[in-house]
């Protein structure tokens, strides 16, 4: 039970923030695919996880050697910072206060820009084309990188929340290579939703272990954290959309 | 080097989404810190204020935005 309490959230994190960012590569990488073939789409793919894995594999021993309380702060910090972030930007999508995020949309606008610049460097478009989805993946995977190495170095969880992101990673890319079109149907928001509950529940409990506080029940404490978290984004999008309603009476 | 620029905004953009919810967060983990030193025999306090704390931020922030979105909103339609 009690490691399930400490596994359960990273990976699931690991999995699910994945399973978001991915989904939003993948959109443009398919792009990239269409307009100028699998070639260039799958080198920029390759090269850019090539650069992501150098950098977990880089920075992973690095974080054993720091002592493990400032570990949890700062680490705790910064996931307080994007989880709050991102539950925040949940909230008022819910809220109808931000667009939802349309995979379709984003599609065709990737597809109409990349057809534009390749137009213009007619000698280099499949160069263009890898390079357009090297830094799709290189910057979604950015998130992804910190998201492991944060619900997974403060407890030496770094291979299962890695596996979690690959799984997420295996998911998409399989459900994506059958159906060979955006992932529109993916609820983005609701697994960023998920994702922005449990990431700050990790931070508000590692800042506090960072601090040297003892949260009563130990890990016990992170589902109560979670709920809580949730709770108050459910109120906080129902109490956005009600505005509406105030603002245009 | 537009590549570098980019994988910098991006990771600025993670935990900077919004400079007064990130100010905010940090002013709360300091104030935090600082009960937890000199409450140390009631570490729990400095907890309690740091959980209520973030709960406070995001339902705050969250409304902010809302109610600037809205107000831009109506004053967009009695313009037409």
């Amino acid at each position: 039970m009690d490691a399930w309490l400490t596994v359960g959230p990273a990976v699931s994190a690991a999995f699910l923030a994945s399973v978001v960012e991915v989904v939003e590569a993948f959109t443009i990488v398919l792009a990239v695919a269409t307009l100028r073939g699998w070639r260039p789409a799958v080198g920029g793919t390759a090269a850019a996880l090539a650069v992501l894995g150098a950098t977990v594999f880089a920075l992973g021993p690095l974080l054993g050697r720091v002592p493990i309380h400032l570990l949890q702060l700062v680490i705790g910090v910064l996931l307080l910072l994007f989880g709050i972030g991102w539950l925040r930007k949940a909230a008022l999508r819910a809220g109808g206060v931000i667009p939802l995020h349309d995979e379709t949309a984003i599609f065709a606008r990737e597809t109409a820009e990349l057809a534009e610049d390749t137009r213009r460097h007619a000698t280099s478009q499949d160069w263009i084309a890898g390079i357009a989805a090297f830094k799709a993946v290189l910057l979604e995977g950015l998130e992804v990188v910190f998201i492991v190495i944060a619900v997974g170095a403060g407890r030496g969880l770094l291979w299962q929340a890695g596996l979690g992101a690959l799984a997420a990673c295996a998911l998409v890319l399989a459900i994506g290579a059958a159906l060979h079109r955006p992932l529109s149907r993916v609820p983005e928001n609701t697994l960023k939703f998920g994702v922005g509950v449990m990431l700050s529940a990790i931070g508000v409990f590692w800042t506090g272990e960072g601090l040297g506080i003892e949260w009563p029940g130990a890990d016990l404490s992170l589902p109560v954290f979670a709920a809580l978290f949730l709770a108050t984004a459910l109120v906080s999008a129902g109490l956005a959309r009600r505005m509406e309603r105030g603002a245009t009476a | 080097m537009t590549i570098l620029r980019d994988v910098l905004a991006e990771l600025l953009a993670m935990f900077v989404s919004d400079a007064r919810l990130t100010a905010a967060v940090l002013a709360l983990v300091a104030a935090a810190a600082l009960l937890e030193q000199t409450l140390n025999q009631a570490p729990l306090i400095g907890g309690a204020v740091l959980l209520a704390g973030c709960l406070g931020i995001l339902t705050g922030s969250v409304l902010l935005a809302a109610r600037k979105h809205w107000k831009q909103a109506a004053a967009r339609d009695s313009a037409i």
